[in-house]
């Protein structure tokens, strides 16, 4: 039994990427939502993968090519 | 500013890693194999949607006349999917019993270090 490791993204990396966006120079954020948000965005990552990989089934495709996550992209923005 | 771009190349490249990582596992999971330009793509619309989730979190910790970002605006990030917010409503419990765990053990440290020197105290006296 593989034990399964768990990638995260690093909380430096969305803490500076979450900054960059922001429009106001006062605005800073949490550690804790930081460590919130690095988990939005990984399960964001996931279900993006996890429905490609149906379309790419759906479609009897080998490899899970762009045009799978083309097709799933609008809905997956949809439900996030 | 050229350090920006730096920047942001840096940043969309570490997206890009993480993301890697994590597709290859699903991959690995489902028995299929992504593409080079799926993982990119996909890299790419996490890096966009970051963006957006950016603001709306700096919207409405400004609505709720707040300078700090804190995990309420996150779970309202979440709203939209009822297992997303599920989820997130989780993680920040769990967060926020691991911080009053945190507390409690400082609180006991600091009460034992007392009682050490109250009873170093009476030790010296009774000499």
């Amino acid at each position: 039994m593989a034990d399964q490791v768990e990638y995260e993204f690093k909380k430096e990396t969305i803490s500076k990427l979450l900054t960059k966006s922001f429009t106001d120079n006062k605005t800073k954020v949490s550690g804790d939502a930081v460590i919130l948000m690095c988990e939005i965005l990984k399960v964001f990552v996931e279900e993006a993968s996890r429905r490609a990989v149906k379309q790419a089934t759906t479609e009897d495709g080998e490899q899970v090519d762009v045009e799978h996550f083309e097709k799933v992209l609008p809905q997956l923005l949809l439900d996030f | 500013m050229d350090d920006t771009l730096a920047q942001t190349q840096r940043l969309k490249a570490a997206i890009h890693f993480t993301t890697g990582q994590i597709c290859q596992t699903i991959a690995a999971d489902c028995g299929r194999e992504f593409s080079r330009q799926t993982i990119a793509a996909i890299a790419e619309t996490t890096f966009r949607q970051c963006d957006t989730f950016a603001k709306d979190l700096e919207a409405f910790a400004r609505h709720a006349k707040r300078n700090t970002i804190n995990m309420d605006d996150v779970k309202l990030v979440s709203r939209r999917s009822t297992a997303l917010s599920t989820y997130v409503q989780e993680k920040s419990e769990e967060l926020a019993s691991a911080h009053q765990e945190q507390k409690e053990k400082r609180r006991k440290n600091t009460v034992k270090r007392k009682h050490q020197d109250t009873e170093g105290d009476t030790r010296q006296n009774e000499d």
